[in-house]
This record gives structure tokens, sequence and C-alpha cells, in this order.
């Protein structure tokens, strides 16, 4: 974990298996995405070091009136998705959080069911359960509010300048950094389950990020935004927790408009010519403003065009 | 479920031209009937048209749910939460969640709304058959626009 070189018989001592066990573990480390660097006489180092989520640390750093509504935090190597996990669990009784962290996703879920994956320990993918008793008037623009906190917590913690792209992508210079994909289930009236998933790209490395990302300006992750020092990821998810907390506890109430001003300011499509594929239709637009609701304003030829749902995506001169 | 809410619909029920209302929720449910159980709208022949004369008319009443159909059995209005995009399956060209016919139980997923690339999935609120979908896969919806109707 430290990127300091441990021979075969000294990792087997400590770890009470045998040598030839070390080694089928590090095969295993490999299908993780993760780069062992194995010679012969000198032991094995992890090419890059890591910095592992430990849930006894971020249960202990949670600030306390927070860490008394996390009913569950689970720390799993590897999993399909933790926001697949987390709508297959029970939901948490109403005001509390259930939250899920995996340092391995075979399958990352994107919109729509599209695929992402990332090396083990390089990302931060991170899920929260909720119950809402009643759905939230505003529930519709919660993933716009998520990523107004989101973005505090990186801000605040790297100090670099962050944009929101509508409605679920955190920006810094041109480049994809992360994604909130909020999926939730509902009675037409009544209660309502939310999952909010959290997507972070922390130290994918450069070979990484060239293939991650659909976006034209490619994606990014903390290392390469913080010049090598990106902020730990156990203190990222308490902040991020702590965060959650406050928003659920008061979206009911509150809503999206105590959100409002800070996503207009981050708002990284304003001004910008878009395509807009929502299903049925193409068009295409220049965004104009940001709804009360949180939908996305756009001038057409035809006029001014609300956009609540679909693709969004930047038109290159 | 709560007494309050039990006078309620009662009170909603004696405003309207409904005879007949029954609400679950959760594992609960409740039929509440304007006539003795003796001429309840499942004992009254097909088609009988609703004894409109002892009832006050209010016109433009809404009718919130259940109206006896043709068979004497009733349907139910799954209507949706928020403004969106309706997909009947979880990813692009699988198998819809339900189709024409398909029994559903409480909580079983009907479909999706999709508003600012939060997927909501829809739970059916009642149990019973599917007999219409009223949204083609990828349509915009209203809030509390029909979007299916089950036979109970």
């Amino acid at each position: 974990m430290d990127g300091k070189r441990h021979s075969g018989e000294a990792l087997a001592k400590q770890l009470g298996i045998t040598r030839s066990a070390v080694w089928k573990h590090v095969s295993r480390l490999n299908q993780w995405g993760l780069k062992i660097d194995a010679r012969r006489g000198s032991g094995y180092r992890l090419s890059r070091p890591i910095d592992p989520l430990n849930q006894k640390m971020i249960l202990a750093e949670l600030n306390r009136s927070v860490a008394q509504k996390v009913v569950s935090l689970e720390v799993l190597p590897e999993l399909d998705s933790t926001n697949h996990h987390l709508l297959a669990s029970p939901p948490p009784p109403s005001g509390s959080l259930s939250v899920c962290l995996a340092e391995f996703q075979r399958v990352g879920r994107g919109r729509r069911g599209r695929l992402w994956s990332a090396p083990f320990g390089s990302g931060l993918c991170l899920s929260a359960g909720w119950c809402f008793d009643e759905m939230p008037r505003d529930l519709a623009a919660l993933p716009l509010a998520i990523g107004v906190i989101i973005r505090g917590v990186i801000h605040s913690m790297s100090g670099r300048w962050l944009s929101l792209k509508w409605p679920n992508d955190l920006v810094w210079d041109d480049r994809k950094l992360g994604g909130i994909l909020v999926e939730a289930s509902a009675e037409c009236r009544g209660r309502c389950y939310v999952v909010i998933g959290i997507g972070v790209n922390v130290s994918l490395g450069s070979d990484w990020l060239k293939v991650v990302s659909d976006w034209p300006g490619g994606a990014t992750d903390l290392c390469q935004m913080t010049e090598g020092n990106p902020p730990l990821r156990n203190a990222l998810v308490c902040r991020m927790l702590e965060e959650l907390v406050t928003l659920l506890s008061s979206y009911s109430s509150g809503g999206f408009k105590d959100y409002y001003a800070e996503f207009v300011s981050a708002n990284y499509l304003q001004g910008r010519e878009v395509a807009v594929l929502d299903g049925q239709h193409n068009f295409v637009g220049c965004v104009d403003a940001i709804d009360l609701d949180g939908a996305l304003i756009l001038q057409t030829e035809t006029g001014s065009r609300r956009i609540i749902s679909g693709d969004v995506s930047l038109r290159l001169a | 479920m709560d007494v309050r809410k039990v006078k309620k619909l009662i009170e909603l029920l004696e405003a309207s031209e409904i005879a007949e209302i029954e609400i679950s929720e959760g594992e609960e449910s409740v039929r509440i009937s304007r006539y003795s159980t003796a001429v309840s709208a499942n004992t009254l022949a097909p088609n009988t048209p609703a004894p409109a004369t002892s009832m006050p008319h209010l016109g433009t009443a809404e009718v919130p749910t259940t109206p006896p159909t043709e068979t004497g059995k009733h349907t139910h209005e799954i209507k949706s939460p928020m403004v969106g995009t309706f997909y009947s399956g979880p990813t692009p060209g699988a198998k819809p969640f339900v189709e024409i016919g398909t029994e559903v139980m409480i909580g079983d997923t009907l479909c999706i709304i999709e508003a600012m690339k939060m997927m909501n999935q829809i739970e059916a609120d009642s149990s019973g058959r599917i007999v219409s979908i009223l949204v083609e896969n990828g349509a915009p919806v209203e809030f509390g626009q029909v979007l299916f109707m089950i036979e109970a």
C-alpha cells in the first residue's frame, strides 16, 4: 500500500499465509486493475501507492451528530455497483443514512445502464441511501443539489475551482472529474427511497484517464488536479457524508432553492452551444439559464425551451 | 390506516358520484361503499348505471379512482409522481418491466421516470393485472399523468 518493495516471504509471514498464496493474491490484485511490480529476488511493490478506505477511521472522524444518523457503513473491496447494492438492501429508517463504499467497482452504472469501471483504490465510489416519508417537492432537482455539495467539499479540500455540468457531472479544466447518479424507488404517492451514487476519479493515472471518458476533453482526477497531492479519500468521505446528511435532513422543507445560486455560479454550460438528445428529439441551442426547479433553459431557433431530461453535450465549434 | 384519513375518504366519496372506493397503503387496504353491502358495486349487474338521482351532483367533481368497469372489476390508475421521460425498461433495448396482461404485486417496478438524470423507479401501489399502458417508451410525461391502469 505504501509503494515500497516487500518480499514475498515477509508478506507471507505478516499475513499468515504461504508464499504461493501471496502470489495468487497478487494475481487477483492485478485483475482489480492494481499494478503490482513483482521482481524475482526483490519482492512486490505497488506501482502506485493507495490510501485504502477505512470504515473505523471514517466513523471516528465523522461529526458526532452525523455519525448518529449513519445506520450502516459498509466498505467492500469489490462490488458490481454500490448503488445496486443499496437498492437491493432494505432501506434505512427515515431520517437515517445507509452508506456503501467500494474499492473496486466491477460495473459502475452510469445513466441508462452505461458501464464504466475503475481500478482498485483509484476512485471514490460512494453510495448513500435515504428515505423520505413523502416525496419531496423538488425531488427531480436532487442530483443538482447533491452536485453543489460535492463540488463544495472538493473545492474546500483542494482549493481548486470546479464547475458543474447540468445535470450531474463535476468538471475541472474542461474535463470530467466525476459524476452523480441518483436512483429512487417511489410509490406514486407517499414514501420514497433514494440512493445517491457519487463517483470521483482520485488517482486513475494517465493510461486510464484516456479510456474512461466519453467526453471530448477526456477525464481528469484529483491527483492531476492537485499536482499529485489529492485530499485523502477517508477524509473526503467524511466531509461528503456530513454534507449529505445536512442536505437530506432539510431537503423536504427547503428544497432546491437553497442550492440554486451556487449551482448557477458553477454552471459549466452557461452561454454555451449544446446539443440535446432527449430520447425522441434532437435539437441544438444556447444555454440561457437554470430554472428555479433545476430545468435547463435553452435558446433555440424556435424560441426558449425547457429541458428536464435527456443527454446534453457541448457542441464543438 | 389513520381514522382521520378514513373519515376524509368518506367525505370525499360523499362529495362525489362514486359508489365505492378502495385504497391500499402498504399491506392495509380499506374499501368504502356508499351503499349497504347487499347492493355494493360488485353485486350490481354489469353496466348498471350508477344511481345518480340520490347523489349530490357536483358536475366538475374529480373522479379520483376505481370507477367500476364493465366487468364489475375495479381499475386503478398509476400516475406519474413527477415530470420527466418515461422508460418502460431498465436499459435501452431491455425487456419492459411490464406489458399488458402482466400480473403485478404491490412494490413491483412498473417503469422508470427520468428527470435530470435521476432514475425514479415507479412501483405499483396496488396488485392486479396491467390492462393498459398509456405512454410510449421515451415519451415525456407530466406530473399526475396516468401511466398505467391496473385491474384488481
